[in-house]
């Protein structure tokens, strides 16, 4: 089988599964049976993205079809772009998407089997959309899939729909990112406008060319990247992600983790060679990146649920990506979108079995799981010092490889702020393994390790995450990283140095945090408020969209309904009126007949 | 001779017609007028019948004429009806279609 | 003035005196026999125009047929209320201003119109070529036109029957 179809293959079974689980209902009731459909589906998918991350020509491989019949030519096609980029997202969502997929059947065991299928045709259709996302050779269908990442989000936050508050993230995260793909879509119609066509490659070709027209395509390519911002939960729009944690824990791994939000990344990554024709573009794309990271960083420590904290974590390992893309060490940043993606999604299968085991999401009704729970403390653990950056995890050289790609790059600034949030990750995240696994207090209740179908995901990825590291410090690994000797050295020392200050505050006790939180006031009260940017966004919404909302009410009320009602009273007083020449008498009516024959008349004669 | 004054003539039978039908009180007298004015569209077929030498015309008279006696007879009969009932046949009282 | 003149002036003249008499006579029974002149003088105006069987169905049918069955309906609607019937024109000036409008406007409308003014010779025989149309052509609406007089039949008997 060639590229093309080893693609397509991929990214039609999942299709395939969805649409039979759309229309079959008895199949999607059946719960579990569904479940097996969508794994077996999307296992299918990872096969042929693992053969055709094998067979993968040299060059890209593109297929597409003509769409959008116009005058002189189609104006859009579709069709698929696989190169090594293509190929390596697809192989890790692909991955990603059958572990979480697995894991959801032990996660979502109390479900009732209407819900279970139902949650499985959503994931289908999620692979399916990210798949098509990742494969899509052109903007216009690249944004259909966008969008529909976008509403298989919503649509797996609100899993839980009786829930308030998921209701409510769903909503939310469908509106912050909206936002984001407003200036996508316009940003796309512009380009469009400019070059005239949607293609990947024509673009390239045009960019290569140099007759691209730069006029304006700063502003385009900010467009383009504000879609990015939405997606990928950079800061200002960072708010939605946190509060999509309301949804189940797998999907928060799947979407929320390892593939929906690098989308932003991943199509950076995509049309890298039109940033690279914008710098001012890119360099705010860097330094909105560090910010981010720093920021969610910042949130992250205080936060008292494990998801949060993860949550937050992701959106500032987000940020190191975009940081690395912005400082033109697009490889590196993809690099760690691989390696995130992994551990990550580690980390929040991790947390979803804790809470699976003890049943709440608060760090500090946790306690001591390690022995309740050895399994899953240690792949928590790998998560946790790869994301960290401890070598030989994978992160280490991810991480490494993004330092060195923003130093190099010459943003001095954002690569102190990554240095510190290389500090403030080690920090936040020991603190959770601390409090939740080793602590002083047991936790409550009788937490038990998970079953095989959670376990064995955890330790699959577990074991990639160390593997793939080991892998890359045996080949000598450092050749991604060309920066200067010390920074290695300096991201190491500073993930131990928060390890150790992790390890001293929460397990010893020797730094009080309470003191700590006194120290730095200001810092920790604006941290808890998430430094009132929901707040913001909250008034924002209320004052604007409620005024306005207001203002049609009024509208509705007062003009519209006025307008109907005096409709309704002209017409009952009209017709009270004209009842009164329904004499009755058959003559009356024939003077009428008269008038009409005058009429044809005279003005069959005046014609 | 030519068609002009034969429609002329039609013409001024129907208007009379037209004159009885809304000025009548009688129901009778309503549908004589009637007639007037039927036998001045068959004055008019007839006319262009000739004048054209389509026969067309003159079977449509005949049509007029066939209908014509039928419609009489009904409409008398319903007279006579609505005599019986209301005793009466003046067309002013007959409003039960009053608005 | 040729005799077709003459001829279609005198019916003209009797026609118009006739018609205005049933419009304006109030006697109803004397409207009825002016209805009948009326008639008759048509089948007249009718044999001007050289159609001798349509003059003849006038005559029987209306003459004859529509006459009589008024004047036995105005005799039983008498016999029926015990008294002559009287009647009289109401509005007379606005029926009379819109029947005038209207004629004027068809006036003016025919004087407008280009018109022949001479008949074609006539070929073949009229009533022949009026057979062999009604059972060719118009052999749809002639079996319609059975059907309705069926219905006019029933129609009559269903009104015509005693008072239960």
């Amino acid at each position: 089988m060639n590229a093309g179809t080893l693609a397509l293959a991929a990214l039609g079974l999942p299709f395939c599964s969805f649409v039979l689980l759309a229309v079959v209902p008895p199949l999607r009731r059946a719960g579990r049976v569904a479940g097996a459909l969508s794994i077996a589906a999307i296992g299918g998918s990872l096969l042929a993205s693992l053969v055709l991350g094998r067979t993968l020509p040299r060059e890209s491989v593109e297929l597409t079809w003509p769409w959008l019949p116009a005058e002189g030519g189609p104006m859009a096609t579709v069709g698929i772009l696989v190169d090594h980029l293509a190929a390596s997202m697809l192989v890790l969502v692909a991955l990603v998407s059958f572990l979480v997929q697995l894991y959801s059947l032990g996660y979502l065991e109390h479900e009732t089997p209407p819900a279970l299928g139902r949650y499985y045709a959503y994931h289908s259709l999620f692979a399916f959309s990210m798949l098509g996302l990742v494969l899509a050779s052109n903007f216009l269908q690249m944004f259909i899939f966008w969008e529909l990442v976008g509403l298989c989000s919503y649509l797996l936050i609100g899993f839980w729909y009786t829930k308030p508050e998921a209701a409510r993230a769903a909503v939310k995260a469908f509106w912050v990112t909206k936002a984001g793909d407003l200036g996508f879509i316009i940003g796309i119609v512009l380009l469009w406008g400019q070059a005239g066509t949607f293609q990947f490659s024509g673009l390239f070709q045009m960019a290569a060319d140099r007759t691209l027209p730069t006029a304006g395509l700063a502003l385009i390519m900010f467009l383009i990247y504000l879609g990015a911002v939405g997606k990928s939960a950079q800061f200002p729009l960072h708010v939605w992600l946190p509060d999509a944690m309301e949804g189940p824990t797998p999907v928060s791994a799947l979407i929320h983790a390892a593939t929906m939000v690098a989308a932003g990344v991943y199509l950076v990554s995509r049309v890298y060679p039109l940033f690279l024709l914008t710098p001012d573009v890119l360099a705010l794309i860097g330094w909105v990146g560090a910010f981010t990271a720093l920021l969610a960083a910042t949130l992250g420590l205080v936060q008292a649920d494990i998801k949060r904290v993860l949550a937050y974590s992701t959106v500032s390992q987000l940020g190191f990506m975009m940081a690395a893309l912005g400082a033109g060490a697009a490889a590196a940043g993809f690099f760690h979108l691989l390696t995130h993606g992994l551990f990550k999604a580690l980390l929040f299968l991790g947390a979803g079995a804790v809470i699976h085991a003890v049943g709440t999401n608060d760090i500090w009704k946790m306690g001591r799981l390690y022995r309740a729970m050895p399994q899953t403390a240690i792949v928590f653990l790998v998560g946790t010092l790869a994301l960290a950056g401890i070598w030989p995890f994978a992160g280490f050289f991810s991480k490494d490889a993004v330092l060195a790609g923003v130093w190099e790059g010459g943003l001095t600034t954002p690569f102190l702020m990554l240095a510190l949030t290389v500090f403030l990750t080690a920090l936040y995240m020991f603190r959770v393994v601390f409090v939740v696994f080793f602590g002083n207090r047991p936790a409550e209740g009788h937490p038990h390790d998970v079953p095989l179908v959670m376990s064995g995901p955890l330790w699959i990825l577990a074991i990639l995450t160390l593997g793939w590291g080991i892998s890359l410090a045996a080949s000598g690994g450092e050749e991604k990283a060309h920066g200067p000797e010390w920074i290695p050295w300096l991201a190491s020392g500073l993930a131990v140095a928060g390890i150790v200050f992790a390890w001293l505050t929460y397990q010893k006790r020797a730094v009080s945090a309470d003191a700590l939180a006194r120290t730095f006031r200001p810092l920790y009260v604006a941290a808890l408020s998430k430094f009132w940017l929901d707040d913001l966004y909250g008034g924002i919404y209320r004052g604007l969209l409620l005024g306005f909302s207001r203002l049609v009410g009024w509208v509705d009320r007062y003009l519209v309904d006025g307008l109907v009602n005096l409709a309704s009273a002209w017409t009952l007083r009209w017709g009270d009126g004209l009842r009164r020449i329904q004499t009755g008498r058959a003559q009356d009516y024939l003077y009428g007949v008269a008038f009409g024959l005058l009429l044809v008349i005279v003005w069959s004669y005046w014609r | 001779m030519g068609l002009q004054p034969y429609l002329i003539l039609a013409a001024c039978l129907f208007t009379i017609g037209l004159f009885g039908v809304l000025t009548r009180r009688n129901a009778i007298g309503i549908l004589l007028g009637i007639e007037l004015m039927l036998n001045a569209v068959n004055v008019n077929l007839v006319a262009f019948a000739r004048f054209t030498g389509e026969t067309a015309g003159l079977i449509f008279a005949l049509f007029t004429i066939s209908i014509t006696v039928a419609e009489v007879a009904l409409g008398l009969a319903i007279v006579i009806l609505i005599f019986r009932v209301r005793r009466t046949v003046e067309a002013d009282n007959l409003d039960l279609l009053k608005g | 003035m040729s005799l077709e003149a003459a001829g279609f002036w005198g019916l003209a003249l009797v026609l118009l005196a006739s018609s205005l008499a049933v419009v304006l006579s109030k006697n109803l029974f004397h409207s009825v026999l002016y209805l009948a002149v009326a008639l008759v003088a048509t089948a007249g105006v009718f044999l001007l125009l050289q159609a001798e069987f349509l003059a003849a169905v006038q005559v029987l049918l209306y003459a004859g047929g529509v006459v009589t069955i008024v004047v036995f309906a105005i005799v039983v609607t008498e016999r029926l209320v015990g008294e002559r019937l009287a009647q009289t024109n109401r509005g007379v000036f606005t029926g009379g201003l819109v029947s005038l409008a209207v004629l004027v406007w068809i006036v003016v409308f025919i004087a407008g119109a280009k018109l022949p003014a001479a008949a074609p010779p006539l070929t073949g025989d009229l009533t022949q070529a009026i057979g062999r149309d009604l059972l060719t052509r118009f052999v749809l609406p002639f079996e319609l036109l059975a059907v309705l007089f069926l219905a006019g039949l029933l129609g009559a008997l269903f009104f015509a029957r005693k008072e239960e």
